[in-house]
């Protein structure tokens, strides 16, 4: 079943709906977020994926009018965020730990209540709310109470009641964090289906999978600041490179074992707490040779070392080089 | 349908704005009434307190104060506890605002093209509504007891300036709220102006008894003074300038603790 409000132009589908300019944001002497640009579109799932505290959240925050952006500026639609605030709230839906539904009220009622602080006009905005709570699945808790739900069908509720108004740009702030993995692929399917409509969707991500699956775009933020951006296979194709892992026996030799991998051409990071240090791949397993070696014939005793595939605190020890933090 | 999209480029005008404002409040309201039907532990805590005050101080002191109110207890009694059931009422606005600012959705209103103002209008106007199935609770148990009202006109006036002078604590405490943004917060504040407003009054017994000093503050704090005019109406004893006084009040009220609020509220974000 279709709606046909839901399905734009192919022309819209090209613009930028979303435009974030220098973005910045501390709270006290903590810098949020630091000079953050990106572009999100139309028709496009822009992920914004980084770990907790990365200042995903307050992204999403300043561009959804929830917080003032301190410098930098930032458009939805080409509409100002920080000039024209209320403008903005009629073009954005919001769903995730940013936001929530009533949990006194039921789905219905919840879509109601959104649906009437939107301006909806009645006739339209009942026709409306039946078309979400059966597009969505919602009829067989919709006349429940939220405070009944399971995680799954409440982030249900919260994804839908952002959709109410048909926003051409909506944000999801970690719509599956906490979900089992069948309710998280259904909902994956539901926001590329919103994307594949037109709808600009920007969403924030912990998950690697869930940005990679997801996303037309990533932006990979931590400590407030850009790492990397492209597409998924932009990324990945980065991303591929394997990991030596590296367990000195005395921690004395960590420095040592640095300058030594560093002295055939690979870098490393360590662990100041630990004993040990990764080295990203970039010449595969012969360079892991290399670097075995060269620890042998500078008399660095190895207590274990393991080769894998770069997790998501790779791409971040790769990107950034501050191995310290794990 | 008419998407957002289509809203979006254009200003609303001033008149659109208020007609916003107006239907966002009722809407609000709605929401607010709802939650508190859905929530029966709170709503008989509200509704039964006025009427747990009437038995308490009718039968407990009511021989002991009778003396020197130079009317029936009951008629001097029950026009007081329509005012305390709207104050104490008032003070689950502060504890229910402070609430809702901690749950998520408050954020969801915060992104809505919808008047923040709306939010705790909506949540006002429904403890008021609230207050007056209380205060009618009150009434009903009154004239088991024996009281009576002189005239209907003179109910209704009683009615509205407890439920006005209600209304007005409840921005005040929804300022609190917003300020504070902690339901336990809220309650124990409520201490320092709940107890005194309402035992340091005339709502119970004439001041005649108490020192001087306090005489002076028991006669014209707001509890008292629209205390004083419910039970003039309710009696039928001509209220005038007791009317004139408690509306001064209740203006008064509103004009400090409404752009409070709404201020305390759009920075607690």
């Amino acid at each position: 079943m279709t709606d046909a409000s839901e399905r734009r132009s192919p022309n819209a589908e090209d613009a930028v709906a979303v435009v974030a300019r220098g973005l910045s944001k501390s709270f006290g002497k903590t810098r949020a977020v630091s000079d953050l640009s990106f572009d999100a579109r139309s028709g496009e799932v822009t992920g914004l994926l980084g770990p907790n505290g990365a200042g995903k959240t307050t992204t999403i925050k300043m561009l959804t009018t929830l917080l003032p952006i301190e410098s930098g500026n930032a458009s939805i639609v080409g509409i100002d965020v920080a000039r024209r605030p209320d403008a903005v709230r009629r073009v954005i839906g919001l769903a995730g730990q940013s936001a929530a539904v009533d949990e006194k009220l039921t789905a219905r009622e919840n879509l109601e209540l959104f649906g009437r602080l939107y301006k909806i006009p009645r006739a339209e905005r009942m026709k409306r709310v039946d078309y979400l709570i059966e597009r969505f699945e919602l009829g067989d808790f919709a006349d429940r109470v939220a405070e009944t739900y399971s995680g799954g069908q409440r982030r249900r509720l919260d994804v839908v009641a952002s959709l109410i108004a048909a926003p051409p740009v909506l944000f999801l702030d970690e719509p599956t964090t906490g979900l089992d993995p069948h309710t998280r692929t259904e909902l994956w399917s539901e926001i590329r289906e919103l994307a594949d409509r037109g709808t600009a969707v920007v969403l924030t991500t912990q998950y690697l999978e869930e940005a990679d699956r997801l996303s037309d775009s990533i932006v990979i933020i931590d400590e407030g600041v850009m790492k990397a951006s492209g597409t998924s296979a932009d990324l990945k194709r980065d991303l591929e490179r394997e990991v030596l892992e590296i367990h000195v026996a005395d921690r004395k030799d960590l420095t040592g074992a640095a300058a030594s991998i560093a002295g055939v051409g690979a870098e490393s990071s360590a662990d100041p707490e630990g004993t040990r240090l990764q080295v990203p791949l970039t010449g595969g397993a012969r360079q892991s040779l290399a670097v075995l070696r060269g620890l042998d014939a500078d008399g660095i005793a190895i207590a274990d070392f393991q080769l894998r595939k770069p997790t998501l605190d790779d791409v971040f020890l790769a990107m950034t080089s501050r191995g310290g933090r794990r | 349908m008419t998407t957002t999209a289509d809203l979006d480029r254009q200003e609303p005008t001033a008149t659109q704005q208020i007609g916003w404002l107006v239907q966002d409040t009722v809407t609000m309201t709605w929401r607010d009434l709802i939650r508190t039907q859905r929530q029966p532990e709170m709503l008989s805590f509200a509704v039964v307190m006025g009427v747990f005050f009437l038995l308490l101080f009718y039968w407990v002191f009511g021989g002991a104060i009778a003396a020197g109110a130079g009317v029936d207890y009951i008629q001097y009694l029950v026009p007081g506890i329509f005012v305390i059931t709207s104050l104490t009422g008032a003070q689950q606005t502060g504890t229910g605002l402070a609430a809702d600012l901690s749950e998520g959705v408050t954020d969801r209103f915060r992104s809505l093209p919808m008047s923040q103002f709306a939010v705790i209008a909506g949540r006002t106007i429904a403890d008021a509504l609230r207050n007056v199935v209380g205060i009618l609770l009150v009434a009903a148990v009154g004239y088991l007891l024996g009281f009576r009202f002189a005239s209907v006109g003179g109910a209704i006036g009683a009615i509205a300036l407890a439920v006005g002078v209600g209304y007005a604590f409840s921005w005040m405490n929804a300022a609190i709220a917003a300020q504070v943004r902690s339901a336990e917060m809220v309650g124990m504040l409520s201490m320092f102006w709940l107890f005194p407003l309402m035992l340091a009054s005339t709502v119970f017994t004439p001041s005649e008894q108490m020192p001087g000093w306090l005489q002076a503050f028991a006669k014209w704090q707001p509890i008292s003074v629209v205390g004083d005019a419910a039970r003039d109406l309710s009696n039928g004893i001509p209220a005038g300038d007791a009317v004139a006084w408690s509306i001064i009040w209740i203006v008064a009220l509103l004009v400090v603790f409404v752009p409070l609020a709404v201020a305390a509220y759009r920075r607690s974000r």
